[in-house]
């Protein structure tokens, strides 16, 4: 195999809706959570627009309630059709599929597999990384499919092509090298020229 | 004293040692493809904030393969931490951190007063624990003569740690500012793992030094009481199950 063809793809807002998830799905407050209802819609409205919370500590209430939602987010997300038959087409031509996420997998490993395995995306293997530009750069991964602006940013830098899905968020950038795509073919036909 | 690597496997015989978390600074395909051998399967890496330290969750680990992992332990190359059994153990931990984001690794007087607070409680009941120095705080260890079911064990070590945390705040203190985490745990058995005795910390490279209560011990000391703790602390599992009574009893009351 060519080692060269190794390739890591980002999983939220990239091959699902996770964003829009997020936004669109009725949570339900229920008494397993330690605090009131006001509580919850606070902490919910919070997390929808992404205000980070103003503590000095690692473990809150607000860290355990973001993981509860986010964990919920990672179950209902749609996985895009085109990313899918992207992602096999990947396996079936002989490229090494990293997926490399932001996600805490030592706790969604599992509910992440799952995922995966339910709508047929082949991989290799399952990494979890802050940063995935270091991570590309030290495993020696030239081409990455992520969202995340910093990526799209810096990855020239390090010697990573970087390919995201055209967003809302991406309309104003930095100048850059990134490909934004609209339909994940789009990337197929770049990795083949 | 016996040699490191049989007390390691003696002191956590009761773990499951066909899956283990590696935290190591070794990376790429090359490395992947060497830790793996022998039939081990990546279950998920990760690359951490601290440098280029790297963990690797892996299971079906031949025992081989478990006893070259433990020996590279021990030459400090890298760190093991096993996961609990899902039913039963032998044995439980309290992971006491400092929860604070930045500057963690310092021992806050929140800190200090819980440690002591805890060790002096668990011996009270007849349990003396073996506390070891991690980076953000200490692990708490009880090994038992006998496997007790995992709920006794999380609700045993639920009631220490309120009462621990209570003491802080009756003697005015933050009890947030320290994070438990129990092992193990009803809620999440697959998912956390816990760093074994005898090898450095991945991001302070601090050694895993035995806390007593005059002060930490040296590194060949700490070995010397990693040894003496297995052979002659190790808690019958029907003084547990006294100490389990008391507590509960404590809190109904």
């Amino acid at each position: 195999m060519d080692i060269k063809k190794i390739i890591a793809i980002d999983l939220d807002d990239t091959l699902n809706d996770f964003t829009k998830t997020l936004q669109e799905t009725v949570f339900t407050y229920s008494d397993t959570f330690s605090f009131t209802e006001e509580t919850f819609n606070s902490y919910l409205n919070r997390l929808r627009n992404d205000r980070p919370e103003d503590s000095d500590l690692l473990s809150t209430e607000y860290s355990f309630f973001q993981y509860q939602i986010h964990e919920q987010c990672y179950r209902l997300a749609k996985a895009r059709t085109d990313g899918i038959e992207f992602m096999q087409w990947l396996k079936n031509n002989g490229w090494q599929v990293i997926i490399c996420t932001r996600r805490d997998l030592r706790r969604a490993n599992g509910c992440t597999v799952e995922w995966l395995k339910d709508n047929h995306i082949p991989f290799d293997h399952l990494f979890m990384a802050w940063n995935k530009i270091v991570f590309c750069k030290l495993w020696g991964i030239e081409h990455l499919v992520d969202d995340a602006v910093f990526n799209i940013v810096h990855g020239e830098n390090y010697g990573v092509n970087v390919y995201y899905p055209l967003m809302e968020k991406h309309h104003i950038l930095p100048g850059n090298s990134a490909k934004g795509f609209k339909v994940f073919n789009e990337v197929k036909q770049w990795l083949q020229s | 004293m016996a040699s490191k690597l049989n007390l390691l496997r003696e002191f956590y015989s009761g773990l499951p040692k066909d899956s283990a978390k590696i935290e190591t600074n070794g990376y790429g395909f090359s490395f992947l493809t060497q830790l793996l051998s022998g039939g081990s399967a990546l279950e998920y890496g990760e690359l951490t904030l601290s440098g280029f330290l790297h963990k690797y969750k892996i299971v079906n680990i031949p025992k081989y393969r478990m006893d070259e992992l433990l020996e590279s332990h021990i030459a400090k190359e890298c760190n093991v931490c096993l996961y609990f059994n899902t039913e039963k153990n032998n044995m439980f931990c309290f992971n006491m951190d400092n929860n604070h984001k930045t500057n963690n690794t310092i021992v806050i007087p929140e800190m200090d007063l819980a440690i002591r607070f805890i060790r002096d409680q668990l011996s009270e009941l007849g349990c003396e624990p073996l506390i070891i120095a991690s980076g953000r705080g200490y692990h708490v260890w009880c090994r038992l003569g006998g496997v007790v079911e995992n709920n006794l064990l999380y609700q045993f070590m639920l009631r220490a740690a309120a009462k621990t945390m209570a003491a802080l705040h009756k003697y005015g203190y933050d009890y947030h500012k320290i994070k438990f985490n129990f092992y193990p745990d009803t809620r999440n058995y697959k998912v956390v793992s816990l760093r074994l005795f005898g090898s450095e910390h991945a991001k302070n490279q601090t050694f895993s030094y035995v806390y007593r209560p005059e002060g930490l011990l040296d590194e060949a000391i700490s070995w010397v009481y990693f040894e003496d703790y297995l052979q002659h602390k190790t808690i019958p599992e029907g003084k547990f199950r006294e100490a389990y009574a008391a507590i509960m009893a404590a809190f109904e009351g």
